[in-house]
Order: C-alpha cells, then structure tokens, then sequence
C-alpha cells in the first residue's frame, strides 16, 4: 500500500504543556483513517501539523512527500481542510463562497458536481450566517473539495449535527473516497469512529494509545462484556473469576468486561447455580469502542 | 489575479450589506463638517475659506478612520474568527488579502471623499482641487502610507477589542494633533512640533496644499515622508501578517 502520510515521532510542545509526545502512525492512500480521543487529547493539534498551520516541536512528518510546515501552499493544493472552529465571512452568501474559493485554484474545481452532491442548489443566496449547523457544515465540506484533493483532513465534521444529518454526513465522506480521496478525520464520537473509519489512532494525553481497524480494536481490546442484574454478587467475587478485565456496576447492575465470554459466563452461571443466587437479565454484549476507551482511560488511573 | 479580483468585489459588496456601518461611515464626515462650519463660518472666516480649510482635512481623517476602522478592525475580526485561517489552508497568499481589502478600502473611502466634496461645493461655495491630478496622486500616496500602517498595527492586537483601542487613540491623536480639526495655530508650540511626528499631518499638508495653492511638486518633502512611511509599513504589514490569533 501506498503511504501518503508518515509521522516519525512527533512532539508538540506549548510552552511547558506537552501537548503531543512521541507520536508515529502511517495514513496509506484511499483509506478514511480516524484520530479519535476525548477533547483535549491532542486530536486537532496533530490534525493542524498536518495540515501544515502548526509547526512540530520535534520528530518528522510527511504529507504527500512534503514537509507541510516548509511547503504550505505547494500542500495546499492538493489537500483541502474542514475545520472545526472556524467560519468564513458571515455576510457572504453560499454561491459568493463558492466562486471565491475555486478563484484560489489553478484550473477547474468540481464545483458544480459538489453543489448537486450537497444539496447546496437552493441554499445558493443564503448568508452563511443564517445557515444551520447542518448546511453550514456542508457548506464549509464543498469549500474544502473543490479542488478535488488528494488527501481531505475533517475536524470533527459532524460535531452539533442530529443523527440523521450525521449519517448523511459519513455517506457524503465515503463518497468523497470512493473519488479517490484520503480522509483524515478527527472525532470524539467512538460510534462514527466505528461506522466511518477504516483504522484508527486511539490518542490520549498527546500519545498513542491503540492503532489498528475498529473492529480489531475492540477484538484485542477486550471491550465485550457480559451484563446483567443481581444481588447476591459482589465486585470482589467477579474480579476474581479468571479472564475478567474489569467490572463495573450500578448497584445491582453488573457489567463484567472478560477476555472470553463463554468461559466467564458458565463460571458465574455455575457459582450462582450452586450458592441459589438470582441472575436476571443475563446478555451477552458487544463492546463499542466506547467502552474500549473508557477502559484504556481507567487503565491510564491506575498505572 | 482572479483571486484578488473576486475577493476585493466581494468584500466591497459585503461592506454595502451592513446598512449601519455604511450609514456612519457615509455620514459622520458629512455632519461633522456641517457643525464646524456653523462654529467657524462668520465675520473671520468666508465659506469658501472653511471650506478650502477642513473639507480637505476631513477627507484625510476619513483615510484615517477607513483605514483603521473599515480595514484594520475587519481582518483583526477576522482573524479572531477564523476567516483568515480558512484561508491559510488554500494557496492564497498573504499579499492577496491585503491588497484585496486595500482596494475595497479605497472603494469606501472615495464614495466618502466624494460625498464631502459635494456637500463643501453644494453648502461653502467649495471649488474643485484647483491642482485636480496632484490632489489624486496625493490621495493615492496617502492611502498607500495608511491603510498597510493601519493593517500591521491593527495585527498587533490580540482581538477585535484591542484592535478598536489601538484604532481610538490614533484616531483621536490624529484628529486633535494634526491640525484636521482645529488650526494648529491655534496651539502652543511644543504641540505644533508634535503634530509633525503625525502622518495625518502630511496628508492634510498635501490635500490642502494641492486644493489651492500648488501642485504635488512644491510638497516633495510632505510626499516623501508619505511615501517612506507607506514602503515600510507594507514591509511591515506583508512580513508580520498573522493568520491566527494565537
């Protein structure tokens, strides 16, 4: 496969504040790879040294062959980004917007392909302003592809949007792929981590945590568990069952996160079969990467 | 070039969409000319001599405040919501943005210096610039020594807020200073050599000079400050612009 992307350990320091320590990953041409982490891990920072804005305290980075902090505007051409916190001129209507981002491109922009693609037909003589978040987003997504780029960086490109909005935003990034884009996209959201990204950085406190594909993450990551509801268990007693990770529980509530499921299962089943203690409720769950995260941070508490 | 083009249009089109501002910056040259003229015009002075003497002036405090409040304060804004770092991330080069709003500046800033014209023509008896082609070349000598001056300093504040204090006390030095307002004259003299470190000072030196008495070429001295300041300051303004607050 081919690399489009190559961090050699990356360090990005404010001040005293070490914002990025140590960072290596390798981004391969035509995947949708994912920077996820809670907010403050350092997802957006890594994003704009990537994309060129940030320059790195330390360690190599590569986009496209390219130094980005050295080489901006030749990068600028071939990527596009959709931040996450900025907006462009509030008094400026979608169609001015438009015309004036393709004027900063040499050649022709898939302009018109993106406003069928989006929607944005009836919303031309809109002020960006009186946009909603939803179109606003969609608005700010056509700015960052009308060039066509070869890799598309996304801050958190469904943040403030409603479930359906949402789903309509990761079918419009898969389609921006299937055009032979890189997405590089950051989110906190664990459930379009999963639904959208081919691999991803799990990235925590500037470092990494985990990288691999969703669904191999939460395989190795043990984040399966078994839930369900009694009272005559305690903490200490399923700690102790062999294979268990860990266990968490609202009163009688129970969720046991275990290596193998089958196994843990038929010994808490067997306990309780013996001491004629009540399960209920009894299911076999499958771990989101939620959960895998949530066990990653308690990890971090402990060690 | 396109670039340039469509966001200078763009953002002239812009300025026009907010009524307020337009409104105040049409309007306030207009009325505060109307209210000097009923302090000043009288037995001592004739219309016309108000006139020749401020209608000039104000048109160069309104490169003052165009530069300073309709260029500097914009992009300061700007900057603070990430317009600018919108563009950082396309090919569009710093000097592009400058010189776009350079030209919308100097869009807003002739309508205005039009309107004061007329309305000294139409009330004082106001004669066109008798040196009409030194007027204009002194204009565009002054523009160019203000709006990149106003630019980078405006770049120096840390949002929007900072950005209007910096612009109010330039302003109201200038305003006071420089003789715009009142004569200096009038002033002791140790204020009278102080408004000579003003760049307002030359610009109304200029315009004043050129409306009635000679052309550009008596004033080299006055032009070349204007000039000095104005390579300097797109120096300045081009090397320390930012495109992010932070």
């Amino acid at each position: 496969m081919e690399s489009v992307i190559s961090v050699k350990n990356l360090s990005k320091n404010f001040g005293a504040t070490r914002a990025i320590k140590n960072l290596s990953f390798t981004v391969y041409k035509g995947e949708i790879f994912g920077i996820i982490g809670p907010n403050g891990a350092g997802k957006t920072t890594t994003l704009e040294i990537l994309e060129g804005i940030s320059v790195p305290s330390g360690g190599e980075v590569e986009v496209l062959g390219l130094v980005p902090s050295k080489k901006l505007r030749e990068l600028n051409k071939k990527t596009g980004v959709q931040f996450q916190a900025t907006s462009i001129q509030k008094k400026m209507k979608v169609k001015e917007a438009l015309d004036l981002f393709s004027s900063f491109y040499e050649g022709p922009t898939q302009k018109d392909y993106l406003i069928d693609l989006l929607g944005l037909r009836e919303k031309m003589n809109v002020k960006f302003d009186d946009l909603s978040g939803g179109w606003k987003q969609r608005v700010t997504l056509a700015l960052a592809t009308l060039h066509e780029p070869e890799i598309l960086f996304l801050d958190e490109p469904s943040m403030g949007l409603d479930p359906s909005a949402r789903r309509e935003m990761w079918s419009l990034i898969r389609l921006l792929r299937e055009r032979g884009s890189t997405i590089v996209v950051t989110t906190h959201y664990m459930e379009e981590a999963e639904q959208l990204c081919d691999r991803v950085a799990m990235i925590y406190s500037g470092q990494l945590k985990a990288l691999d594909a969703p669904r191999e993450l939460l395989n190795e990551g043990a984040a399966d568990c078994l839930a369900f509801t009694s009272s005559g268990l305690s903490r200490e007693y399923l700690n102790s069952l062999p294979g268990v990770e860990r266990v968490e529980n609202n009163l009688d509530d129970f969720k046991v996160y275990c290596d193998d499921q089958q196994t843990t299962a038929y010994h808490i089943f067997t306990h309780c079969q013996e001491k004629g203690i009540r399960l209920t409720g009894f299911k076999f769950e499958k771990g989101s990467l939620d959960d895998l995260f949530v066990q990653y941070l308690e990890k971090e508490k402990i060690g | 070039m396109n670039a340039i083009v469509k966001l200078a249009s763009l953002e002239t089109k812009m300025f026009f969409r907010d009524r307020l501002s337009m409104f105040w910056t049409f309007l306030f040259p207009v009325v505060m000319i109307w209210l000097f003229g009923s302090m000043f015009v009288g037995d001592n002075m004739s219309q016309k001599a108000f006139a020749e003497y401020f209608v000039p002036s104000w048109i160069g405090v309104n490169i003052v405040t165009t530069s300073f409040f309709t260029l500097g304060t914009v992009l300061t804004n700007y900057r603070e919501t990430g317009v600018l770092r919108r563009y950082q991330s396309t090919p569009l080069q710093p000097w592009k943005i400058l010189a776009a709003h350079t030209f919308q500046g100097t869009v807003i800033f002739a309508i205005s210096a039009l309107l004061l014209m007329v309305f000294g023509m139409l009330l004082y008896d106001l004669a066109l610039p008798a040196f009409i082609g030194s007027t204009l070349l002194s204009l565009l000598i002054s523009i160019l020594a203000f709006f990149p001056f106003a630019l980078f300093l405006t770049s120096l504040a840390k949002n929007a807020q900072s950005a209007a204090a910096i612009s109010s006390l330039f302003l109201n030095l200038m305003l006071f200073l420089s003789g715009a307002t009142f004569p200096l004259e009038m002033m002791p003299t140790v204020l009278q050599y102080a408004a000579k470190i003003l760049p307002l000072y030359y610009v109304i030196q200029l315009l004043r000079g050129t409306w009635t008495e000679a052309p550009i070429t008596e004033y080299g001295f006055e032009a070349a400050v204007l000039i000095g300041i104005g390579i300097v300051s797109v120096v300045l303004a081009v090397r320390f612009f930012r495109w992010s607050g932070k």
